[in-house]
């Protein structure tokens, strides 16, 4: 969840100006270092992205995805563009995903910066138990601060109790002003609340939390973005210094700039940095994999083969993403048909 | 025996022991348990098609109820979508019930829901609802309401049963699985059918082979020049459509383009319509 006052997102953090030199060579060739792997993004924003990126994502062997749910770049002003949202999450988009054969997973939740609108906010946390307990959503996410307000709290605190009552994992965002101790004051809550570290997976971590975050037995996430302003390579460090255990890595892919194809780049770049393929599956596809099957509601069985396997989604064969349309287009072909 | 109770009879040729137990206690509850038991379905129901056995039983629950290809989880959630109005909810009580599971609902309750549409209570209050589900982009939706399912056969206006049909073409699904296709066909979904086909042609595309089966009881003298065009097709699926309809049109002038075409026309199939009932994507990915 990052918004854009610039020219682009503000990176979780940067990178050198030789880290940008390899990784505009892993951004042109990426794909011959990820041969045959496969990955699990838990943290992209689908709603806002294209039928490119669905193509793109499957083509670089994503096969399945969290949507965690978010703010949409700006506030919204009632209770039923929540209500439709949430339904989006669990319709509508898992359904859009499925055309591309990735499989389609949510966290729901109310958001921090929205969590400012406290009439509102009050009004969101009636409908979220009713969409806690739909089919594929395995969360409560993202919440936790941004500006780090008492409001922000009040309604982190009481998310947490949801999550615990309902025993979903919780995809806890930190901000990126303040992160370090907005970090240390999301888990130290989350403890209050009687939360288990394993159920919580803190989001968008750098090197000066990540320690604190797997001392205190947390799941730690981190979000890349795009190459050119973000030190993969810190990444690759990252995983050299601390293993792969309870490290994911996200592409948090939103309406900014931001790359949807950020995990199997930064795994083609740990495998030019000699990073085991044992341990590039771990930090791209299985850590988020039993971090989130916690939830009950994760069957790897249904996308580890390719989504053809789902029987209820193999009725006739036959879906459609508009009238007449395949959704898989050969973009270099001159030929409109 | 209600239509609940034959439900649950279906169900109890399937479930394991420990999915009926689940199903027992929650079917027992009131009217708000029941929403959220159907919102819970999935984690104590496994997700496997239905067997044969079972689909034996649908004709006799209701006619034209057809549940090829359902599973087990979608007809529990049928079973307790069925129990809600036995629950003493008045009429405003009970629609706004079902109401607020439509509009929360993820993809696969919205598609047990329309699945259910026909042992709803208050069959009109859903007419928007059915007609949403026909515009809907979600395949699964789309299949929900058009296959296997009475409601539109028995409650759509002339108007939405056209859009139903022209919509199945459109989204390259085959027209055999709508429940009274042929109760409910008429002359403006002619009309429109056929100058559907000349976009098509005029864009180098086709119609699936089994769509002519609607032209046979409308079929008029302005039509032949379409059917010659289907014997001149490359498809044998299009020329066995052609003799089908000049074998089962009462026009004069329909025998006679038969005589005239003798020797090109395919023998008429003794399965009737029955040999063009299957897929036939018009849109192939590139």
């Amino acid at each position: 969840m990052c918004q854009n006052p610039h020219q682009s997102n503000p990176s979780h953090f940067q990178g050198s100006a030789e880290e940008a030199m390899t990784a505009s060579t892993v951004e042109q060739s990426f794909e011959q270092y990820i041969q045959g792997m496969k990955f699990f993004d838990p943290h992209v924003h689908m709603t806002a992205r294209t039928t490119d990126d669905y193509q793109a994502l499957a083509d670089a062997g994503v096969v399945a995805i969290i949507e965690p749910a978010f703010w949409l770049g700006q506030p919204r002003t009632g209770l039923s563009s929540f209500k439709d949202y949430f339904a989006t999450l669990v319709g509508w988009e898992r359904f859009r995903s499925s055309q591309f054969g990735i499989k389609h997973y949510c966290t729901i939740g109310l958001n921090s910066r929205e969590a400012n609108n406290e009439a509102l906010a009050e009004e969101v946390m009636e409908i979220l138990p009713l969409f806690l307990q739909k089919e594929g959503v395995v969360g409560v996410g993202e919440i936790g601060f941004d500006d780090q307000t008492a409001l922000e709290e009040k309604y982190y605190r009481a998310q947490l109790e949801l999550a615990k009552e309902m025993n979903l994992p919780v995809q806890v965002h930190t901000p990126h002003r303040d992160k370090k101790k907005g970090t240390e004051r999301s888990m130290a809550i989350a403890l209050e609340h009687g939360l288990d570290p394993k159920m919580v997976i803190i989001d968008h971590n750098n090197e000066e939390t990540v320690k604190s975050v797997l001392d205190q037995g947390f799941y730690a996430a981190f979000t890349i973005y795009p190459f050119t302003k973000m030190g993969n390579e810190r990444m690759v460090e990252i995983v050299k210094q601390y293993g792969p255990s309870m490290i994911m890595i996200n592409s948090a892919a939103d309406w900014g700039i931001s790359d949807p194809l950020a995990i199997p780049k930064t795994a083609a770049l740990m495998k030019m940095k000699g990073i085991s393929d044992e341990d590039i599956r771990l930090v791209t596809y299985q850590n988020a994999l039993d971090a989130f099957a916690q939830s009950g509601q994760i069957k790897e069985s249904d996308f580890i083969h390719g989504m053809e396997i789902d029987q209820s989604l193999k009725f006739n064969g036959n879906t459609v993403l508009r009238g007449g349309q395949a959704p898989r287009v050969n973009k270099n072909s001159l030929i409109i048909s | 025996m209600n239509i609940s109770e034959q439900l649950f009879q279906a169900l109890s040729k399937q479930c394991q022991p420990k999915e009926l137990d689940w199903l027992k206690d929650k079917s027992s509850k009131d009217a708000n348990s029941l929403s959220l038991s159907f919102v819970m379905v999935p984690r104590f129901i496994e997700k496997q098609e239905l067997e044969k056995s079972v689909l034996d039983d649908t004709a006799k629950i209701l006619p034209d109820w057809n549940w090829d290809g359902w599973t087990l989880d979608r007809l529990a959630r049928v079973y307790l979508l069925s129990l809600c109005q036995e629950r003493g909810l008045d009429q405003e009580a009970y629609i706004k019930k079902i109401n607020l599971l439509f509009d929360t609902a993820e993809m696969n309750e919205a598609v047990a829901l329309y699945s259910a549409m026909p042992i709803l209570a208050y069959p009109e209050a859903w007419m928007n609802r059915a007609t949403d589900a026909v515009r809907s982009n979600v395949g699964l939706i789309f299949d929900a309401i058009a296959f296997g399912n009475p409601y539109p056969k028995n409650h759509f206006s002339e108007l939405a049963w056209n859009q139903l049909v022209l919509k199945c073409i459109f989204n390259d699904k085959p027209i055999h699985q709508i429940e009274g296709l042929e109760a409910r066909n008429n002359e403006a979904l002619i009309a429109t059918l056929v100058d559907f086909a000349h976009e098509r042609w005029a864009a180098n595309r086709r119609v699936p082979s089994q769509v002519w089966r609607l032209l046979v009881p409308y079929l008029t003298v302005a039509m032949l020049s379409d059917i010659e065009k289907l014997i001149q097709s490359d498809k044998e699926s299009d020329r066995i459509a052609a003799s089908l309809v000049l074998d089962q049109s009462h026009l004069a002038e329909a025998k006679a383009l038969a005589e005239k075409y003798k020797n090109q026309l395919p023998a008429v199939p003794a399965e009737s319509w029955g040999a063009l009932e299957k897929p036939e994507p018009i849109y192939q990915p590139a």
